[in-house]
């Protein structure tokens, strides 16, 4: 069933997915999600320590900092994932390592959670214990000022970058089929938001209006914990080989019908129905087919099927093709009341 | 897309200096403590602390703090009263809204921050442990106006023990 190695030297260095070599287009995408995932760790390095900075007392820029803190979650477990996974499956691990991008992003989410549901009660216990946030203050180059007009300063030039770093990435991530890369991208464009929440929170401070800080900081802790479950979901669903949806989760993955199109079109083919499992990048595919007349074809054809599928998409690689007499209900669930073809 | 997200910013910036153009001065303390001294009485909690605070029964309070304290509330045209008490006393007093300032030789790690805000460090002195004590003195939380205008007095001042 498999193919044959391939391998030259020039091969073994070329950027793949376990032994899923990139086409072009996903090479290139993979190199720019990597670039601007070190951008954005370079940018979230700056910003944490100007956000660190000029803190103070306000929850609401707590929260919006530790959401930065919790931003670097995502691009270091894209970057650690897409290394790990370059390896080639080996016998320990048949199925080679693909599978360290669904952990990256189970962790990922977890943190999340946690930190959103904390920020949540703590911002919730300040705001019911009416806890006015005090905010004195600053000395810079030679000048006494309020530090509020600094922490909106802050919030304000950190506002803006994630959003540019989240619309590339978010395409990025759907050329590579990445959803640690989604979600990062997701949150990154969503940021401006927790920002200016922070900024009108202390904006707030300053005419007086003291719970509007905890109520921004509500707001963000709200945000942070709805991005953590999201992605839990997401996280847990691709760990429990749910079938396979596109890189956002909008829908199922057009890839099933694509496949089960192009095997039922084969002239020897009776029925044809696959269940398919994504890995993280690159998708496992097992495909039933009853072949015509009940008669198994010769390997060829077999052989030629599966190199078919695989030219159909480049996350196709780990394929296995059964020959069966009829479609087995147990492992095609929904076959018998769809009557077999889609 | 982004353009409208930076057009809400902008908007929003320009809504908060708006309400600074409209005579609401930034910040504004929610319990309105800076109105309230001003032409009128400072009421300031004192807890004896060597050349920092010292009392003494029938007179008023001497030392670095209160001579500080004297020279604000003639910049912002009150007159402080001196309320002595323990640090106990005088922060539960602060929390409750009793007090407009507490003296006492505090330092910048002092255990009452959960009870009140702080100026920021206007000088510093050496424990006889040999470590570096940052002094403050401690506000109402979230008087801000107040207490920049605390702030600024005590950062334009040059205090060595």
């Amino acid at each position: 069933m498999s193919k044959p190695a391939q391998e030259t030297p020039d091969t073994r260095k070329a950027p793949r997915f376990g032994h899923t070599e990139l086409p072009d287009e996903q090479e290139k995408a993979l190199r720019r999600a990597k670039k601007f995932e070190w951008i954005t760790l370079a940018f979230l390095v700056f910003s944490t320590a100007l956000v660190f900075a000029v803190l103070g007392n306000s929850q609401a820029m707590k929260a919006a900092w530790i959401e930065d803190l919790l931003s670097f979650l995502p691009p270091i477990a894209f970057l650690v994932a897409t290394r790990v996974i370059q390896r080639r499956p080996s016998e320990a691990h048949p199925y080679g390592f693909h599978r360290s991008v669904g952990i990256a992003h189970l962790v990922a989410a977890v943190a999340l959670v946690v930190m959103g549901a904390y920020l949540l009660v703590d911002s919730g216990i300040g705001l019911l214990s009416a806890e006015h946030p005090t905010i004195g203050a600053v000395q810079l180059f030679g000048q006494t000022f309020w530090l509020g007009w600094l922490m909106m300063a802050a919030m304000l030039i950190t506002a803006g970058p994630p959003v540019y770093l989240g619309r590339v990435k978010m395409k990025l991530a759907e050329k590579l089929h990445d959803k640690v890369l989604y979600a990062d991208a997701d949150m990154n464009k969503a940021d401006w938001m927790t920002a200016l929440a922070a900024a009108v929170g202390v904006a707030g401070i300053g005419v007086g209006l003291w719970w509007a800080d905890p109520v921004a900081a509500l707001i963000i802790s709200l945000s942070i914990l709805r991005d953590g479950v999201r992605n839990l979901s997401g996280a847990v669903r691709g760990l429990m080989d749910a079938r396979a949806r596109t890189y956002d989760d909008a829908e199922a993955d057009p890839l099933t019908d694509i496949i089960d199109r192009y095997l039922q079109e084969l002239d020897w083919v009776a029925e044809a129905r696959s269940r398919i499992r994504d890995e993280g990048h690159v998708f496992h595919v097992e495909s039933f087919i009853v072949p015509k007349g009940g008669r198994l074809p010769p390997l060829e054809c077999l052989e030629e099927a599966r190199e078919g599928c695989i030219d159909l998409d480049w996350k196709v690689q780990d394929m296995v093709l059964i020959p069966v007499a009829e479609l087995p209900e147990e492992f095609l669930p929904g076959v018998a009341a769809a009557g077999g073809a889609r | 897309m982004a353009g409208k997200q930076y057009l809400h910013l902008s908007m929003l910036l320009g809504g908060t200096l708006a309400v600074a153009g409209c005579g609401i001065s930034i910040p504004t303390d929610p319990e309105g403590t800076l109105d309230r001294i001003s032409g009128a009485t400072l009421r300031v909690g004192v807890t004896g602390s060597g050349e920092w605070v010292q009392l003494d029964a029938g007179q008023d309070p001497a030392g670095i703090e209160p001579d500080l304290v004297r020279d604000f509330a003639e910049s912002v045209d009150a007159q402080p009263r001196w309320i002595p008490g323990s640090e106990h006393e005088l922060a539960e007093d602060l929390k409750n809204g009793e007090l407009d300032l507490v003296i006492g030789g505090l330092a910048d790690n002092t255990p009452w921050s959960t009870h009140a805000g702080m100026t920021r460090p206007y000088a510093e002195s050496t424990d006889k442990r040999g470590e570096a004590v940052r002094h403050v003195m401690l506000v109402p939380r979230g008087e801000n106006a107040f207490l920049l205008a605390l702030d600024r007095f005590l950062l334009e001042q040059k205090v060595t023990p």
